[in-house]
C-alpha cells in the first residue's frame, strides 16, 4: 500500500508538471486477483493505479506501440525487474530511447510489494547482476526439473502433447515484449516457412520457432505463458534456452542496453576459424 | 512456362558407375516443367558443352540443370554456355551428382534414387531463378603487399616492374625476411645474401614501390578493388628522409650487448641499430626497451654522433591511409619455440641450437664470419648431430604436419658442415628423407654419399652432457637398435609455424586460415593463390611451410592475378547479394552486427517534408559478399539473398 501509494503520487506530480505525456500501470481487473493494464494520462486518472503482488504483467511491451514514443516526450512505466530487462533489450535492439522512460521500479515476496531504487535503466544494472547471480532455486519451477530428467523420446512426446492444443491463436506473441517484429515469420507467406494449420507439424514449427527467435531474448517475465488459452507451459522452453545461452555464452538477456544480441555478435577471440 | 534443361554428365565413369544415368534422365523426364532431359559421358568437353547452347536454343530453355561435379568445379563453365546461349546465365544451376552423391554411395539403386531427388530439387530452384546482372564496381590500381620475405619482394616486383603502383609494408626495419638471414641455399649453395640483396634493392629504388619498413597494416576495410588500408609507421626516432646510413650512431652506441634477434642471439647489436649489415633501407631504428635514454632521460650519444640531425627522441607513430585494388600477403612463418623438447637440452645446453642459428654460423656475414663454431667455447666441433622432425610430424608435443623444408636444409647443413670442417663427422637422426623437388634428391644423396654424411633412421629420445660431450641417445630402427653418439654440437631441425600473431593478423584483413594459422587457399587444387575473401592473394610460408622457389613461384603467381585484377578499369562482381525488405524491417540492427563485412548500413526513410518515418536496415551491394549470415539472422525474414532466395530455397527444400 505505501508503494502503491508513493508511486501515485509521483505519477501525479509527473503527470502535473509535464515530465512524463503518460503514466503506464495497471489497474483492477475483471477478477479480483486480475490486473489490467492502465494507461494513465492525465493527473485525475493516477487515482486508478493499483500496486500490488497481483500485478504481475510485464507492461514494457506497450512502450513500442507503434508511434507512442515517436513525439519524443517521456513516459513513466511499472515494472518488475524483467520489466526492467526487458527495456533494456529493447532500448539494446534500438527500439527505443531509453531516456524517454522513468521506471517505476518494483518487485514482490509473497503479498509484500516494495519499490526498488532508481528510475532510468542504467540504474538497476547491480540488481540484474544479482539476478543473474542467484537464480531461482531448481525447486521452484518443479516441472522444468521433471522435463530435463526426461529422456529425448519422452520429452519430445511431453511437447507433442503440450503443443496439440496450440490454436495458432498467437496471444503468445502479442503478449511478448520481444516479439515487436513489424511482420512475423509466421505472417510471411513467400514462402509460408511455418505453417499456419494447428496440427502437429505447424503448432511445432511455429513453438519452436518462437522459441528460437527468444534465445538469449527471454527474460522469464511469464507473459507468453500466462496469455496462452489452453496453458502450454511456454515459459519452460524458453527458460531451457535462456539457461541454454547462460552456459555457451554467458549471456544473461537484458544486463544493460547496449548489450549485445547474443546469435549476432562475434569476437575475435571466438575459437571457430570461420569468424574472420 | 517452365521450359527446363536438364543435362546429366556421367562425368567418365565417376558418376555413371554408380548412378544409373539412363535410368534418371528418364525419371527426369517427366518432372513437370522439364523439356529436355539427356545424358552425355562429358558435358564439360567441347562437344557436351555444343550440345548444350544447341538444346538451349533450339527449344528456347527458361532454366538449365547440369547434374553433374560440385558447382566449384564447373559452375562459371555452364553459366558461360548459358550467356552464349544468349540464356542470362544465373538461369543455370549445377546438380552435384558427383561429391555429393556417387562418390560417397555404394549402393547403385539409393544412389540413383538420390541423384533424382538431388536434381529434381534443383529443377525447382531454377524455375524460381531471377535473371541477375553482375555488379561492376571501380578498381584502384594500387597494391598492397604484406611482408617483406622474399615472397613479398617477388611479388611487390612482380606487379611494379608490370608497371603498377604497389606499396611494400614490412614490419621489421629491414626487408630480407629469413631468407636473408640463410647462409647458402639448397638446391644449388647460391648465397642467399647475394641474390637476395640486388631483388632487397631494386624493391627500395623502384620508381612503382612505395616501400614501407618498420610498419604495421593497422586495419583494412572495403572490398576487392576498392580497400581502405591504414598503416601505422612505428617510429624509428631517425628521420627516415635525411638519415644517410653512415653508421655513426651504432659505433658510438653504449648499449653494445644487445642479444641480436637476426643473429638468433650468437650475436650482439646496440640499441640503435640495423638488423645486418646490408638492410635495406640502411637506417637504423632505436630500440625503446634498450635505449638508456628512454630508461632514465640521459644519453643522446647517438644524437650528438650524428653529423646531420637526423635522430629526433620526440618522434611519434604516424599513420597512412591508403587506397588499395588488391592485396598480397606474403607474412611468412617463425620457427617453433624448441622449449617444449626438454630431452633435447634446447635453452639448457649452449651447444645445442636451431636449424637457423646453423644459418647464422654458417653464413660469411655472421657472427662467426662464416665459421662453425660452437656457441659455449668457440671451438670447432668435431661431431655434429642433426636432428630432424624436431618438432615436425609429431602430434603429441609439436605439429602434426611435416615442415617440408628441413630434410633439405638438414642436408644442406650436413654438406656445408663438410665443406667447412675438413675433418668432422655428421650424424642425421631422420624419419622420412623426403626430397621431393627438381635437384632435391639428388642433393641429399651427395651429402650422404659424398659428403660422407650418416644418416641413422629414427628419433632421439635424450640428449645428455658427460664429459663435455653431448650424449645423444636414439634409436636405429633399421638396424633395430639403440645409439648413442657423443656429439661436439647439435642442430635441431625446428619445425616451421605460423607468425605467433597470424590468426590475429587474419581477423584484421578478413581471410581464413587453418587450425595452426596457416592461410587458407580459396581451394587446394584450383585456386591455391586466392585466399578466402575476393582481392586478397596469398604467398610464401604463410600459407603453409615452403622452400624459397616454391615461395617464389607462388609470389609471382599471386602478382599474376593481381595484374589481372588491374588489367580493367572497373570489375565484375557476383551479383549474389542480399538486400532487406524496407516495409517490415524492425530496425534491430542484428544483421549489422552480424554481417562480417560491414556490408550493412542503416538508412533514414523520410516522408515529403523530410522527417523521419523509421529507421530500417540496408545492404551496400558493392560491399556484400554474399554470405548470406544477415538472412539467418533476421528474425523476420526481412532480408533476402539473390540467387538463394528464400523462395528458391523453400521450393528445393519441398521438392526433396
Ligand atoms: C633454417 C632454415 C633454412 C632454410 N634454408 C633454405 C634453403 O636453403 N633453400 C630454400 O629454398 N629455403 C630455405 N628455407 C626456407 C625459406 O626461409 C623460406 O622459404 C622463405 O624464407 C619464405 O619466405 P617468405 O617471404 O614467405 O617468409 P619470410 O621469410 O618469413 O618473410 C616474411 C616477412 O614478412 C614480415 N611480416 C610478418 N608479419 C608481418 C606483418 N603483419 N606486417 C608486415 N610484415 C610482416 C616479416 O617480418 C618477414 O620479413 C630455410 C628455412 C629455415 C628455417
Ligand atoms: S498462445 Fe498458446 S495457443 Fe496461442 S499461439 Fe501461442 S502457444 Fe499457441
Ligand atoms: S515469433 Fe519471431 S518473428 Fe514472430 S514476432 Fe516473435 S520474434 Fe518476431
Ligand atoms: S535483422 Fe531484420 S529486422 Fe533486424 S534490422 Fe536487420 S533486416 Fe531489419
Ligand atoms: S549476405 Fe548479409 S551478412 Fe553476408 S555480406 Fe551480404 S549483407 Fe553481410
Amino acid at each position: 500500500m505505501i508503494t502503491q501509494e508513493k508511486y501515485r503520487s509521483k505519477a501525479k506530480k509527473l503527470l502535473a508538471d509535464g515530465s512524463v505525456k503518460m503514466v503506464i500501470g495497471y489497474s483492477p481487473g475483471s477478477t479480483a486477483d486480475r490486473r489490467r493494464p492502465l494507461f494513465v494520462r492525465s493527473f485525475e486518472e493516477a487515482d486508478q493505479l493499483v500496486l500490488d503482488s497481483n500485478c504481475i504483467a510485464n507492461l514494457s511491451g506497450y512502450l513500442v506501440t507503434e508511434g507512442l514514443l515517436s513525439d519524443e516526450k517521456r513516459v513513466a512505466i511499472f515494472l518488475r525487474p524483467e520489466g526492467i530487462r526487458s527495456l533494456n533489450i529493447l532500448a539494446a535492439e534500438s527500439q527505443l530511447n531509453v531516456d524517454q522512460i522513468i521506471i517505476f521500479g518494483f518487485d514482490s515476496i509473497g503479498r509484500e510489494v516494495s519499490s526498488l531504487s532508481g528510475e532510468h535503466a542504467g540504474e538497476f544494472s547491480e540488481l540484474i547482476s544479482s539476478i543473474k547471480e542467484n537464480p531461482p532455486e531448481k525447486s521452484s519451477e518443479p516441472l522444468l526439473y521433471q522435463i530435463e530428467q526426461m529422456n529425448p523420446q519422452e520429452r519430445f512426446a511431453f511437447w507433442k502433447e503440450e503443443f496439440s492444443r496450440c490454436i495458432k491463436c498467437y496471444a503468445c506473441r502479442q503478449s511478448c515484449p520481444m516479439c515487436y517484429c513489424r511482420r512475423c515469420i509466421v505472417d510471411s507467406n513467400q514462402p509460408q516457412w511455418v505453417n499456419t494449420s494447428s496440427h502437429t507439424l505447424g503448432n511445432f514449427e511455429w513453438n519452436i520457432v518462437r522459441a528460437f527467435h527468444l534465445a538469449g531474448r527471454c527474460v522469464g517475465c511469464g507473459n507468453c505463458d500466462r496469455s496462452c488459452p489452453v496453458n502450454i507451459p511456454l515459459r519452460l522452453i524458453n527458460a531451457r534456452m535462456a539457461a541454454e545461452v547462460l552456459e555457451s555464452f554467458d549471456h544473461f538477456a537484458g544486463m544493460s542496453t547496449t548489450q549485445e544480441p547474443v546469435l549476432a555478435s562475434f569476437k575475435k577471440e571466438d575459437s571457430e576459424t570461420f569468424i574472420l | 512456362m517452365a521450359k527446363i534443361g536438364v543435362f546429366i554428365c556421367h562425368c567418365g565413369e565417376n558418376i555413371a558407375s554408380k548412378v544409373d544415368c539412363t535410368k534418371l534422365a528418364a525419371a527426369i523426364g517427366e518432372h513437370p516443367g522439364v523439356a529436355v532431359s539427356v545424358e552425355y559421358k562429358y558435358f564439360c568437353s567441347e562437344p557436351g558443352q555444343e550440345s548444350v547452347k544447341k538444346a538451349i536454343r533450339d527449344n528456347n530453355l527458361t532454366g538449365v540443370i547440369i547434374a553433374a561435379c560440385s558447382p566449384r568445379m564447373h559452375e562459371a563453365t555452364f553459366r558461360k554456355v548459358c550467356a552464349e546461349a544468349g540464356l542470362n546465365p544465373y538461369l543455370c544451376e549445377i546438380a552435384n551428382i558427383r561429391e555429393q552423391c556417387s562418390w560417397v554411395h555404394n549402393d547403385n539403386d539409393m544412389a540413383t534414387e538420390k541423384a533424382m531427388d538431388i536434381t529434381r530439387s534443383m529443377i525447382e530452384k531454377v524455375k524460381r531463378n531471377n535473371k541477375l546482372q553482375p555488379i561492376e564496381v571501380p578498381v584502384t590500381r594500387r597494391a598492397l603487399v604484406i611482408g617483406g620475405g622474399v615472397a613479398g619482394i617477388q611479388a611487390a616486383l612482380d606487379i611494379a616492374n608490370a608497371g603498377q603502383e604497389v606499396v611494400l609494408v614490412e614490419r621489421e626495419p629491414s626487408l630480407g625476411g629469413h631468407m636473408a638471414q640463410l647462409s647458402e641455399t639448397f638446391p644449388t649453395l647460391d648465397c642467399s645474401q647475394c641474390i637476395l640483396t640486388p631483388r632487397m634493392v631494386e624493391v627500395a629504388q623502384h620508381p612503382k614501390i612505395r616501400l614501407l619498413t618498420y610498419a604495421e597494416v593497422e586495419h583494412v576495410d572495403g572490398f576487392i578493388g576498392n580497400f581502405k588500408v591504414k598503416i601505422r609507421m612505428k617510429s624509428r626516432y631517425v628521420n627516415r628522409d635525411v638519415c644517410t646510413g653512415c653508421g655513426d650512431c651504432m659505433v658510438k652506441c653504449p648499449v653494445k650487448k644487445i642479444s641480436s634477434e637476426f643473429d638468433c642471439g650468437l650475436g650482439k647489436r646496440t640499441a640503435i641499430y640495423t638488423p645486418f649489415a646490408q638492410s635495406v633501407p640502411n637506417i637504423p631504428v632505436i630500440d625503446k626497451a634498450s635505449c638508456i635514454y628512454f630508461k632514465n632521460g640521459k644519453c643522446k650519444t647517438c644524437m650528438k654522433s650524428c653529423q646531420i640531425n637526423a635522430i629526433n627522441f620526440d618522434m611519434q607513430d604516424e599513420f597512412i591511409d591508403l587506397d588499395i585494388g588488391a592485396i598480397v600477403v606474403a607474412t611468412g612463418f617463425q620457427i617453433q619455440n624448441t622449449a617444449g623438447y626438454g630431452e633435447y637440452g634446447y635453452g639448457k645446453y649452449p651447444d645445442v641450437i636451431t636449424g637457423l642459428q646453423f644459418e647464422r654460423l654458417a653464413t660469411a656475414s655472421g657472427p662467426t664470419s662464416g665459421k662453425i663454431l660452437r656457441p659455449s667455447d668457440g671451438k670447432e666441433p668435431e661431431t655434429v648431430v642433426f636432428i630432424q622432425c624436431a618438432g615436425s610430424r609429431d602430434p603429441s608435443k609439436g605439429v602434426r604436419y611435416c615442415s617440408k623444408i628441413c630434410c633439405m636444409y638438414t642436408a644442406k647443413h650436413a654438406m656445408l658442415y663438410a665443406h667447412k670442417v675438413h675433418h668432422g663427422k655428421s650424424h642425421v637422426f631422420y624419419m622420412d628423407i623426403r626430397a621431393a623437388g627438381k635437384g632435391y634428391d639428388e642433393f641429399t644423396r651427395r651429402t650422404i654419399e659424398e659428403d660422407d654424411a650418416s644418416y641413422v633412421r629414427g628419433r632421439v629420445s635424450k640428449v645428455w652432457l658427460e664429459n663435455g660431450k653431448l650424449m645423444v641417445r636414439g634409436v636405429d630402427t633399421l638396424l633395430g637398435r639403440p645409439v648413442t653418439i657423443p656429439a661436439d654440437m647439435v642442430v635441431l631441425a625446428t619445425a616451421m609455424v605460423p607468425q605467433p600473431n597470424a590468426k590475429e593478423f587474419a581477423k584484421t584483413i578478413g581471410i581464413a586460415y587453418d587450425e595452426y594459422g596457416y592461410y587458407n587457399e580459396a581451394h587446394l587444387k584450383l585456386r591455391p593463390v586466392e585466399s578466402s575473401s575476393a582481392g586478397v592473394f596469398l604467398a610464401g610460408a604463410c600459407q603453409s611451410p615452403k622452400d624459397i622457389p616454391d615461395s617464389i613461384a607462388q609470389a609471382s603467381a599471386s602478382a599474376s592475378k593481381v595484374l589481372a585484377l588491374f588489367s580493367k578499369e572497373t570489375l565484375e562482381r557476383e551479383p549474389v547479394v542480399a538486400s532487406t525488405n524496407e516495409a517490415t524491417c524492425a530496425g534491430c540492427w542484428g544483421c549489422v552486427l552480424a554481417c562480417p563485412y560491414n556490408a550493412i548500413e542503416q538508412k533514414d526513410i523520410l516522408d515529403r517534408s523530410g522527417r523521419i518515418i523509421k529507421r530500417v536496415a540496408s545492404v551496400n551491394p558493392g560491399l556484400c559478399q554474399g554470405c548470406g549470415t544477415c538472412v539467418t539472422f533476421c528474425r523476420s525474414n526481412s532480408i533476402d539473398l539473390a540467387g538463394f532466395t528464400e523462395k528458391q530455397i523453400f521450393a528445393e527444400v519441398m521438392a526433396l
